[in-house]
């Protein structure tokens, strides 16, 4: 199941400039030499086109999952990004098929100050709020909108680690930050207290930067919690169906029920990049994945927006290929193990579940190989970095050799952790808890089948996934020795996203909610980390995180088992637009019917 | 009468915050998840979880929390709001009900009208080889798991993914005001499954009742004054054996239409069993708290009910 | 199916009563066995029970006879390209799981979580129902009560969403200090939790009706104490209706627990449980029917059998129905 979708925190000491479509285009390239690209009829980010598609027509989107926050300030998930990108024009977002952003409510690139502690934008004119609102779109809005990120009632997840640079941040407390001026009616300035104004500037991107009206917003987020989202107006093509006063809960957006886009009458198609085809987005939300998946392929009009379950992808490969759309470099997926506590603090104890582990069987379980890859690292496709920690076949050392599992090399390394049999006699019951729905706990059982194998006594629990990372893999005083089924994707196209946040030790979190789940903290390890963060240049950069992936490998620190290609079905009559950057979702933007 | 009305009525009530208390204390001391962390989101320093725990009231002591919701549930009759989407409980559950209701109400027609076709046709031949056929299958039928049963259905007969492309099939339903055509046809597989085990179990009861009145002695009598079979049964059998059944009905109804969350589940039909369902795989306590109070006062409702009725037909009740 | 009072109620108590008021030379108990061994069906359902019961036991056994193998032995090359298990074969009659689990093996297994939550969990209730029934119906008073007022609380929450928060609450590190672990445990507290109440209504309205009953004065006239009169005098009057009795609410309990698992808050893998692979086989019915089929076939029988039992049973002590 999807969920996936957890953005990376770690600051970034930018390479991606922004506006600059570089990266995207130079790695597909790679990936097909590389001999991951999808079979012959499928549909990849290479081939899909949206361009000149049939305007008008209402879309059905089948989901399976309901949305997290639908608040552009706090939403940070898959599928609210499909709705928050349609309807809001953040200061910079993508085109479907690139991970380089591109200007949507920003004019162009951003400016950076020679001493990268001054970033100005200049803002698009004629941009309009959705009704209620109305008015023109001016930098007042956007400064607003960053503003709420610093607010508790909103409470984004991602500001502190992307913004804390603003000056005023730390005395902001909800407020105006005093960092974030606008000299005119387009133009917004951010000034920061180190030279960190790279990294700022590639986390506009984030829906944060959607501007918001203040003088309609504030009494919303005066609430505790705020409840903007429910009465959000829109700047992109599309809005959430609202009543005459701007309400949307129970109008256009019935939790666990169903959700309506419709267009966005104040829109001006001649201020933006992206088409927006479509009249109306019909989203019915809680459907069985087998069925809807089904009735997305059968049906008219109609595409299905999570995870497609794994007999559905089969069905698609084997009767309807031209309506099956995979993106690689979906994330990657790995077991945790508790490097800080517990038996798995031993390094070989570590290798020895590596060597034992059968990653093919464990990607069969997702769908084979038309949607994984068996992972040798953790940097997984189409990131910088992939090729040079090592490629499809990964770093070389005999735990990673055979990706069906060898049970010689794992007591070799039983041996070496001092277990004389071959088998672990240490007597601790080890706690696994993976999530549940399927494929995952197909694949969690396979873990924990395999650390019976090796003579480890297991306590083995399924939770619902969100429950698994908030209450006990995301939780350090639980103490869970082993998360079978967790997983990363970067949000931007850089090794350091990939890999800082679940393997830096500085990021494991004692009281919040922590994404270092392996609780990975080796100095060694740490401190490369601290100082490629400040490597400059693509090369640089890939070759500095590609090394820090190879250590990771070197200390068995977790067990990659997946490279995710991400799977989306759509009807015959649907011209969908897949976006590479967010998981295969469909673009509600570019989307068209035939 | 009026007496034991006003008291049924009050302990009624008492039983309700009796419930409302019990839960509380249970998800508080067995939380699945911790809904500040749930709703901070993955990456989430410890500065923001707290507050947004201020913000849900999460870090008042528990008696506090309790009052606070007792007041505004008698008060406003207010159930709270969502920890997600700020949605008040009370307008989702309203939202949903519709939806649990044509289920029920369509399931228990049809229950009902077989069941007591069945019963009596196996009540008037006991014994027979189409008694003991229909006895048997209603046993089959209260034997197996209902939402088994409702995937076979769709593996069968579902339009989309059945063998026999028939009934529209899960997460195909539609509200009455909507579409009443698309509505019925929606649920006609919904309704066979609730039906299936509830008309058996009504077959058997009714057969048993049926049986028992048809011995008694004014039956004898309005045969022997020459009455035709088919009135004696129909207007003298069935009357007083009916009786019984229909207060059951009226329990089973109200223990159905807050535990129907197997069938909602596996037809994806947005009723209040699928919110309940998904707001405890979320940890979304006030949503679980309302459907599950809603749940019991409709068990509480329906026997307050069946009480008053049996009171009324059976004054002995009255004074115990 | 919803575990209702009220559809358990009336084919039970009241009728129940009836039993000793039978006048005849031989004692009631002769009497009832000559009923029930005359009631086929009920007889072949008491062999397959106990047939089901030998299976549990002795499932390692079953299996390897069979020629299987064992219910957790995973095997990724039963599985297609796309990891889709394999049907039926020659090797796995009941074809293989996504996992490449051998289903008849789970099948098999799955005997032994279905007869552990019917039996014991029917039996812990049944034991704390009669001790409170006995008790109120005995003593009546405050202590009558107290027990029929939270017997009122209990039955007026919804069983199943219970079940499904308690379920949710206790997974991983156990609830209430420990004391209900996930899986198993958790089912029979909430099997307990519940269904005392159902056999404490039935055994109070009977001990109640049996207190004013000559032999129970006789015995006070003799000196006999409270706790002797009533488990020495009105308790073996009340071993037959509370054995039938049971024996409806064991398919209830075996229900329940497939329920609770099908919704993913019951029994965990890797333990084999019918309800939970059920569920599993959900996502992949359309394309794996074994898979959902067999274990719902084995679900559906063995209810189905206790649920004959229980009916031949209940004929046997109350002939007056089963005319």
């Amino acid at each position: 199941m999807r969920s996936l979708r957890t953005i990376t925190l770690a600051a970034l000491a930018g390479v991606l400039t922004v506006g600059v479509a570089a990266c995207g285009s130079s790695n597909s390239s790679k990936s097909a030499n590389a001999g991951i690209s999808a079979p012959q009829g499928v549909l990849t980010p290479a081939n899909e086109s949206w361009t000149g598609g049939k305007r008008g027509g209402t879309l059905n989107v089948l989901n399976h999952e309901d949305f997290e926050h639908i608040d552009p300030g706090q939403s940070y998930f898959a599928i609210d990004y499909e709705a928050v990108y349609a309807t809001q024009r953040p200061l910079y977002s993508y085109n479907p098929n690139k991970f380089a952003p591109v200007p949507d409510m920003a004019e162009s690139a951003p400016q950076i100050s020679s001493d990268a502690k001054t970033i100005t934008i200049h803002i698009r004119h004629g941009v309009h709020f959705s009704p209620p609102v109305n008015r023109e779109v001016t930098s007042a809005d956007v400064a607003y909108a960053l503003d709420r990120g610093a607010n508790t009632n909103v409470a984004n997840p991602y500001f502190e680690a992307y913004f804390k640079s603003l000056e005023g941040f730390s005395k902001a407390k909800g407020g105006p930050i005093s960092g974030i001026t606008t000299p005119d009616k387009y133009t917004i300035v951010l000034k920061l207290t180190e030279p960190k104004a790279q990294i700022v500037a590639d986390a506009l991107v984030l829906p944060v930067s959607a501007a918001v009206p203040q003088e309609y917003a504030k009494k919303f987020d005066e609430k505790k919690p705020s409840e903007y989202g429910n009465f959000q107006v829109a700047t992109g093509p599309y809005m959430w169906k609202a009543d005459s006063s701007g309400k949307i809960l129970g109008i256009g957006y019935q939790p666990g029920k169903s959700a309506t886009l419709v267009r966005n009458p104040n829109w001006n198609a001649s201020t933006d990049f992206r088409p927006g085809y479509l009249d109306q987005i019909n989203i019915s939300i809680g459907g069985d994945p087998t069925v809807i998946g089904r009735q997305a392929l059968e049906g008219s009009h109609t595409v299905q927006n999570d995870t497609p379950a794994q007999s559905i992808v089969k069905l698609a490969f084997e009767k309807f290929r031209s309506q099956l759309f995979i993106a690689p470099g979906a994330g990657n997926r790995y077991v945790a193990l508790n490097n800080s506590h517990g038996p798995f603090t031993n390094v070989n104890l570590r290798k020895a579940v590596w060597a034992a582990l059968d990653r093919e069987a464990m990607d069969k379980a997702r769908g084979g190989s038309l949607v994984t890859i068996p992972a040798t690292h953790f940097i997984y496709p189409e990131i910088p970095g992939f090729e040079e920690a090592g490629g499809i076949a990964g770093p070389k050392f005999d735990y990673n050799e055979h990706p069906q599992g060898d049970p010689a090399v794992a007591e070799k390394y039983m041996k070496l952790a001092g277990f004389s049999s071959g088998k672990y006699t240490g007597g601790t019951t080890i706690q696994v808890v993976g999530s549940t729905g399927n494929p995952a706990s197909t694949d969690a059982e396979i873990v924990n089948q395999t650390l019976k194998n090796l003579g480890f006594k297991t306590k083995f629990n399924l939770v619902d996934q969100s429950v698994m990372y908030s209450k006990f893999c995301g939780v350090v005083t639980e103490e869970i020795d082993v998360c079978p089924n967790v997983g990363w994707l970067a949000d931007f196209a850089d090794g350091q996203a990939a890999l800082d946040v679940p393997f830096n030790g500085k990021n494991i979190i004692t009281n919040g909610t922590n994404s270092n789940w392996g609780q990975v903290n080796h100095p060694k390890i740490n401190k490369a980390m601290e100082a490629a963060e400040n490597v400059v240049g693509a090369s640089a950069r890939a070759a500095a995180w590609g090394k820090i992936d190879k250590e990771l490998v070197e200390e068995a620190v977790a067990a990659p088992w997946d490279w995710d290609k991400q799977p989306a079905v759509e009807a015959k009559d649907v011209a969908g637009a897949g976006d590479v950057w967010n998981e295969a979702s469909w673009d509600y933007s570019f989307t068209s019917l035939k | 009468m009026t007496r034991y009305i006003i008291r049924r009525l009050l302990w009624g009530v008492l039983l309700l915050i009796l419930v409302t208390a019990l839960l509380f204390v249970l998800f508080y001391v067995l939380p699945a998840g911790d809904p500040a962390k749930l709703r901070a989101g993955r990456l989430q320093n410890p500065k923001i979880i707290a507050a947004i725990r201020a913000d849900l009231g999460l870090n008042k002591p528990l008696l506090t929390q309790f009052w606070i919701y007792i007041r505004n549930l008698g008060l406003h009759f207010n159930f709270g709001y969502s920890y997600y989407s700020n949605a008040s409980v009370k307008s989702l559950i309203l939202d949903r009900l519709p939806a649990t209701i044509s289920l029920v109400a369509g399931g228990a027609v049809i229950w009902l009208a077989s069941g007591l076709g069945v019963g009596i046709i196996s009540a008037l031949r006991p014994r027979s080889r189409l008694d003991r056929a229909s006895m048997g299958g209603a046993l089959v039928l209260v034997s197996a798991p209902e939402y088994w049963l409702g995937l076979i259905l769709l593996y069968l007969f579902a339009a989309d993914i059945g063998q026999v492309k028939i009934f529209p099939g899960a997460n195909s339903y539609v509200p009455l005001t909507t579409d009443p055509v698309k509505w019925f046809t929606s649920l006609i597989l919904p309704w066979l499954v609730v039906a299936a085990s509830n008309a058996a179990i009504y077959a058997r009861l009714i057969r048993g009742s049926l049986i028992e009145s048809l011995g008694q002695d004014y039956i004898r009598t309005a045969r022997a004054k020459g009455l035709t079979e088919r009135r004696v049964v129909l207007r003298h059998g069935v009357r007083s054996a009916i009786n019984p059944i229909l207060t059951i009905v009226g329990l089973d109804i109200g223990v159905l239409l807050g535990s129907s969350v197997l069938v909602e589940t596996v037809f994806d039909i947005p009723g209040i069993g699928k919110l309940n369902y998904d707001a405890i795989t979320h940890s979304d306590f006030p949503i679980v708290q309302g459907t599950v109070l809603f749940a019991a006062l409709f068990i509480i409702v329906a026997n307050i009910l069946v009480d008053i009725g049996y009171a009324y037909l059976d004054p002995r009740v009255r004074y115990s | 199916m919803s575990v209702g009072a009220a559809e358990i109620v009336p084919g039970g108590g009241l009728q129940l009563l009836d039993s000793d008021v039978e006048i005849s030379a031989r004692s009631p108990r002769q009497l009832f066995w000559r009923r029930f061994r005359r009631d086929r069906v009920a007889v072949a359902s008491l062999i397959f029970i106990v047939l089901l019961i030998v299976v549990a036991i002795a499932a390692p056994l079953v299996v390897e006879l069979l020629g299987l193998p064992g219910p957790n032995t995973q095997n990724p090359n039963l599985t297609d390209a796309f990891g889709s298990p394999l049907g039926p074969s020659s090797a796995h009659p009941f074809g293989v799981d996504p996992l490449g689990q051998d289903v008849a093996s789970r099948v098999i297994y799955g005997t032994r979580v279905a007869l552990i939550v019917g039996i014991v969990g029917t039996a812990i209730a049944t034991v704390i129902g009669v001790f409170c029934g006995v008790i109120a119906g005995f003593y009546r008073g405050w202590a009558d009560t107290l027990l029929s007022r939270l017997a009122d609380v209990v039955l007026s929450i919804p069983l199943l969403m219970l079940g499904l928060g308690i379920g949710a609450a206790c997974a991983v590190r156990g609830c209430l200090g420990g004391a209900v672990q996930p899986g198993i445990r958790t089912i029979l507290f909430l099997i307990a939790f519940a269904n005392w109440t159902y056999v404490y209504r039935i055994v109070r309205g009977l001990v109640l009706s049996l207190r004013e009953r000559e032999f129970v004065d006789a015995a006070r006239a003799l000196g006999a104490s409270n706790t002797r009169i009533m488990f020495r005098e009105i308790l073996p009057n009340l071993v037959a209706p509370i054995i039938v009795y049971s024996t409806l609410l064991i398919p209830l309990n075996i229900l329940f627990e497939a329920a609770l698992s099908f919704l993913g808050v019951g029994i965990r893998p890797p333990t084999a449980s019918w309800g939970q692979m059920i569920a599993a086989a959900t996502p992949i019915f359309n394309t794996a029917w074994w898979y959902m089929a067999f274990p719902g076939i084995a679900l559906l029988l063995t209810v189905l059998a206790f649920n004959l039992l229980g009916d031949g049973l209940q004929d046997a002590l109350n002939p007056r129905t089963a005319r």
